[in-house]
């Protein structure tokens, strides 16, 4: 086996139990790589049918005509499903030299550098993760991977799995729909408030970072979660299309945020399907980080169905050479006194594209809604562009909406003045990015923080070579 | 230790604006240089520092050259200027949303450790921050800085006498060996002003040789030159001691106006 493909597998389980046999589908998609897969996890049957009728919808949608170029997904040469197995890449040399040289610049942990690559099998962390499991099992929390999740627990996941994103709502939930591995399932119940984040990263038996991953969160009443998944250096994947479905259910008066950062390197298409449906007095909060990636189209949303409840998106996107980040967020208010709020900053670079697209719907039964849109582009140099597609659908005339969009250069004279000081350009204009994005990465986990200040410092110098 | 300015012309778009500028400054002084406006006074200031935006030339056939300690400046980005112990506080600093003061000298400081391109990946920014900004908030506490300006974006809203306070803190933590003040004195009150030149006199003590760019005599009251220059349609026309500021401030720059 060449380590390409050797790695293919190891990187999506290679820190996955070992398991007693290999299984790897055909390249392609069909009726009957869905049944193998289902079969060979063993589902109910209803999950079978749920993947069959995803698949068809899948086969009759077209592509979408907007957002970013798509026609380069070779939808016949990926494979779909491949069964865990115990291989691994025991090599560290074995990684792409720029991934290597990336994770030494940041200055990342070796056993955490290890388990990015996909070298590693067994992190560190493991006890760590079993003593929060222990503390979370007490209060009722479930905190699985989605597989498992729908072994131990398949009535609660029936209830809710694919009832806020059908496999109809779009080409990318369909697929993902009908071949969906990994992903987490979290339940938190009533009034229960998990203090510490929920981090996909402790979670290391499961598949979590593969490429058609499924997460359903469950926050009942007055309960409080924060999901925090992925990681600023860049996830090194030989699998060029990525396409998950993220559903989460806030009910009233709860609070749920859900932080992204995600770096996948330059071939991969990230198109990913996320919303949170908010009851009365309830809050959800999109953090979502995009850098890296060939194209990324993701626009994470917030239903406001109760009466009151609050929908917040940040969104912070850095494209630089040969990368077109599409992102934003969507509002919708279908209940009164709801309020929304949408922050996006993007950051071109290098002939990167960053676009913005949001949605803010209110529907008639949605009196005095407010909402609050703020679109920030900064490009650092010429061959950089931005796009701004903002669209507002405002059914009544008792609503409150703003709506500001700004973008801009770095200036010579704020490069001047810096340069004055004695920084280089390159962390002149690492500085000032890092200033332009701060009001989002200061919501953000602090290591992760830090990771992302450093990784555009580095972005800077490599844009000025 | 010194810094020679010879034969400096400058011209932007065409205009010319400096015209055959010399001048010499020896470390430990305090030069005024004032003239009416648009005489020249700032360009000149960023001209020093590397501004890209102008074109430098000679007088004839003349070189023109800065030489800082033996170091040729002309044709150095302004980053290596500062790094040999140049300095600017600007007469209208911009503002830079989301990078405070701590940030950017921590920037600059770390910069000045490390080795061309390269981050070092066991710097730990935790501890420095914590024994950095106990200086910083320490000397700003001395030019009675409000803490909280040290947090915020700097010279985003900031007042006109704070942000010269700000510039006023930046030299004395970045401690140039040359240092140019254009204009820090305007729009000061009289208790700002006696703390902005008792932190010029503290510079000039250590060894800074300061080029005080003003329209007043007021702040050379306080912080007093040993030599004054007038600057006029780009040209030096007299050099003198503290006097001549007083015949400036009596009677303004007509006598030089040709």
């Amino acid at each position: 086996m060449d380590n390409a493909s050797l790695l293919r597998q190891s990187y999506k389980y290679g820190f996955h139990k070992p398991e007693k046999y290999v299984f790897k589908s055909k390249k392609g998609l069909d009726e009957s790589t869905v049944r193998e897969i289902s079969w060979q996890k063993q589902e109910p049957v209803w999950m079978l049918k749920f993947r069959l009728d995803s698949l068809k919808v899948f086969q009759k949608k077209p592509l979408p005509q907007w957002g970013g170029d798509l026609t380069g997904i070779k939808f016949n040469e990926i494979y779909y499903y491949i069964k865990p197995t115990d291989k691994k890449v025991n090599n560290w040399q074995d990684l792409p030299e720029e991934i290597r040289d990336t994770y030494d610049r940041i200055g990342i942990p070796e056993a955490e550098k290890k388990f990015l690559g996909g070298v590693s099998a067994q992190y560190d962390s493991e006890s760590v993760y079993n003593s929060i499991q222990k503390t979370l099992s007490k209060k009722g929390v479930i905190f699985l991977d989605m597989d498992s999740g729908l072994k131990k627990y398949p009535d609660l996941v029936r209830e809710y799995f694919g009832k806020l994103i059908p496999p109809q709502d779009n080409k990318f939930a369909a697929l993902n729909s009908s071949v969906w591995s990994g992903g987490s399932f979290v339940y938190v119940p009533k009034g229960v408030r998990v203090q510490l984040p929920l981090q996909a990263y402790f979670r290391i038996n499961a598949a979590n970072m593969g490429q058609f991953e499924r997460t359903l969160i469950i926050a009942e009443e007055g309960s409080f979660v924060h999901y925090v998944e992925g990681c600023t250096a860049p996830v090194y994947s030989t699998d060029s299309l990525h396409s998950a479905v993220v559903e989460i259910f806030v009910k009233k008066g709860a609070r749920v945020r859900y932080t992204t950062i995600q770096n996948w390197s330059q071939n991969v298409y990230n198109l990913v399907t996320k919303r949170m449906r908010v009851e009365e007095g309830a809050t959800g909060e999109w953090i979502d980080g995009n850098l890296g990636s060939r194209l990324t189209m993701k626009y994470p949303s917030v239903y406001l169905m109760g009466k009151g409840a609050r929908g917040e998106i940040l969104s912070v996107a850095y494209a630089g050479q040969n990368q077109h980040q599409d992102a934003g967020g969507k509002a919708l208010h279908f209940a009164p006194d709801t309020t929304s709020r949408i922050t996006s900053k993007s950051v071109s670079c290098r002939g990167g594209r960053t676009s913005y697209r949001g949605l803010i719907q209110v529907f008639p039964s949605a009196l005095h809604a407010k909402t609050k849109v703020v679109c920030d582009a900064l490009l650092i140099d010429d061959a950089s562009r931005s796009d701004t597609y903002p669209t507002m659908d405002i059914r009544h005339s008792d609503v409150q909406i703003e709506h500001e969009a700004t973008v801009s250069k770095i200036g010579d004279e704020q490069l001047f003045y810096l340069m004055s000081r004695g920084l280089s350009q390159a962390d002149a204009q690492a500085l000032i990015v890092n200033g332009f994005i701060e009001p989002i990465v200061k919501e953000l986990p602090l290591e992760y923080a830090v990771e992302l200040n450093k990784l555009i410092q580095l972005e800077m110098q490599g844009s000025i070579g | 230790m010194k810094l020679e300015i010879k034969n400096l012309t400058a011209s932007i778009n065409g205009k010319k604006i400096l015209d055959g500028i010399s001048l010499h400054l020896e470390p430990g002084k305090i030069y005024a240089l004032m003239g009416p406006n648009g005489s020249g006074k700032s360009t000149l200031a960023q001209i020093l520092m590397g501004h890209p935006a102008f074109e430098v030339g000679g007088v004839g056939k003349k070189k023109p050259s800065v030489m800082l300690n033996g170091t040729q400046l002309l044709g150095l980005s302004p980053d290596k200027r500062s790094r040999l112990g140049l300095f600017l506080a600007f007469q209208n600093p911009v503002s830079l949303p989301g990078v405070n003061v701590s940030n950017l000298l921590r920037s600059a400081a770390h910069e000045a450790n490390s080795s061309k391109n390269q981050i070092k990946s066991n710097f730990n920014p935790a501890l420095n921050v914590i024994s950095f900004n106990e200086i910083l908030f320490r000397q700003a506490q001395n030019i009675s800085i409000n803490p909280e300006l040290l947090r915020r974006s700097l010279n985003e809203d900031f007042s006109g006498g704070e942000k010269k306070k700000l510039e006023i803190l930046q030299s004395v933590i970045l401690s140039p060996k040359y240092a140019v003040f254009d204009e820090i004195d305007t729009g000061l009150d009289v208790d700002a002003l006696k703390i902005v030149a008792r932190q010029l006199m503290n510079l000039k003590k250590q060894g800074c040789g300061i080029l005080l760019i003003t329209h007043y005599l007021r702040i050379l009251q306080f912080a007093r030159p040993d030599h004054v220059y007038i600057l006029v349609q780009g040209k030096i026309k007299e050099k003198g001691g503290f006097n001549l500021a007083g015949v400036v401030e009596k009677s303004g720059y007509r006598k030089w106006a040709s």
